[in-house]
């Protein structure tokens, strides 16, 4: 759970992106710091096909791969639309702004930062009826909190 | 089929004085031409709907109408059956996925086109996927139309027979509509080219389905209205007079409506 004194800010581009294009927009953001915690949303990209005669059969897709963020490879399992931030404070959205522009520039589409309220301040009844009362607090409302698979750490300058 | 000339009533179509709408009639009136856009062989159409092997011989559901006795019925005497089902062959389908961003067709669209166009079909319309049943053979000839004309957009339609997941989603960078099985990749030649058959199962050869129309032919040549870059729905007086008028007469039906 995030906690409410925290800005938190939503970058949405209007196509959804390449990994290598996320690769290069997170190594930006992750060079301007004062990220509490990262969020990649978008439609998911499944390793086998899940449904259909092809049901199970391995699902072989050039945009789920791992990228290179800071000294950390992360996994991509979605073809990412929005990325959601929580920032330390609100001088560091102005950077952002910058680096977001830095990386859409030239690319003929348009890509926004928002500044609003976009991750979960407490559990929802049905977090607790799905996931118990012992659930991660720290995914809630961000990832499914049973994944085995977990977060990435991604060291700071700190 | 023969149509009754002597028939007072003369189809419409459809209302509407947008481009959209004509694009509409146009789509849906088997005396007009669709246009032709690309290439396709009868062997490609069979890899991407993944039913038989090119090649092999089409299996049956029963035995040639030729070769078995018909119930004595006056239905039958009137209507000529197809190909496909004059041969016994099975029913099997193609699905399309139709991209909000200016796709030339949609569903509803679809079944409506193919209802007066072809012959034998089973049409089914759901929000962003349509699929249509037919017989192998009928449907093999009748994909080929659907995939050639102007009802298809390379990038903006898709052929999925599962995991339809994609038609309302925002486009790649590339311009392609998402698939989480990217069964059509954009080449670097600027050619869409099928990889996989429409269930997701990997093709022996790429299957090439052409170039992405650009932008301006989309929006010359669209179904949808978009209210955002496109001609909007609220613009069209005489589509939104039509629709109130069946809402209005079809929420009053059981009450003996009248019109004023």
């Amino acid at each position: 759970m995030t906690d409410a004194i925290f800005p938190q800010v939503r970058i949405v581009s209007t196509r959804l992106l390449r990994p290598d294009t996320v690769e290069n927009l997170l190594n930006r953001l992750v060079q301007v710091g004062g990220i509490r915690r990262m969020s990649l949303n978008g439609p998911g990209i499944p390793a086998t096909v899940p449904y259909g005669p092809a049901r199970g059969q391995p699902n072989p897709h050039p945009d789920r791969r791992a990228i290179r963020v800071g000294d950390q490879d992360v996994q991509l399992q979605v073809q990412v639309g929005t990325i959601i931030l929580e920032l330390e404070d609100e001088s560091y959205i102005p950077a952002i702004e910058e680096a977001v522009d830095a990386v859409f520039a030239g690319k003929g589409f348009s890509c926004i930062v928002q500044q609003g309220r976009y991750m979960k301040t407490q559990p929802s009844i049905s977090d607790y009826a799905r996931y118990g009362p012992d659930a991660d607090r720290d995914l809630l409302g961000l990832a499914d909190p049973r994944r085995k698979d977990g977060l990435v750490i991604i060291q700071g300058t700190k | 089929m023969k149509v009754n000339k002597t028939m007072a009533y003369k189809p419409q179509y459809g209302p509407g004085t947008s481009k959209v709408a004509e694009n509409r009639r146009k789509q849906m009136d088997p005396s007009q031409k669709l246009e032709k856009m690309r290439d396709v062989t009868d062997e490609d159409v069979v890899l991407i709907l993944g039913h038989r092997a090119p090649g092999a011989a089409y299996p049956t559901a029963h035995p040639p109408l030729a070769e078995q006795q018909e119930p004595d019925c006056p239905i039958r005497k009137i209507v000529t059956p197809t190909e496909g089902a004059k041969a016994g062959d099975r029913v099997r389908y193609i699905q399309f996925t139709d991209s909000m961003f200016f796709a030339p067709c949609h569903p509803y669209q679809r079944t409506y086109t193919e209802c007066y166009r072809f012959r034998g079909i089973d049409p089914g319309t759901l929000s962003g996927r349509q699929i249509v049943e037919c017989r192998e053979r009928d449907l093999e000839k009748y994909s080929k139309e659907l995939i050639t004309t102007e009802l298809l957009d390379p990038a903006r339609t898709g052929i999925r027979g599962a995991t339809v997941h994609g038609h309302s989603l925002r486009l790649a960078e590339n311009g392609m509509m998402f698939d989480m099985l990217q069964r059509s990749v954009l080449s670097e030649d600027g050619v869409v080219r099928y990889i996989k058959n429409q269930i997701g199962e990997p093709l022996d050869r790429a299957v090439a389905i052409g170039k992405p129309m650009d932008e301006k032919w989309l929006k010359d040549h669209t179904t949808i209205f978009h209210s955002l870059g496109g001609s909007a729905y609220r613009d069209d007086a005489e589509y939104i007079e039509y629709v109130q008028r069946i809402h209005t007469l079809r929420t009053k039906y059981g009450f003996l409506p009248k019109e004023d």
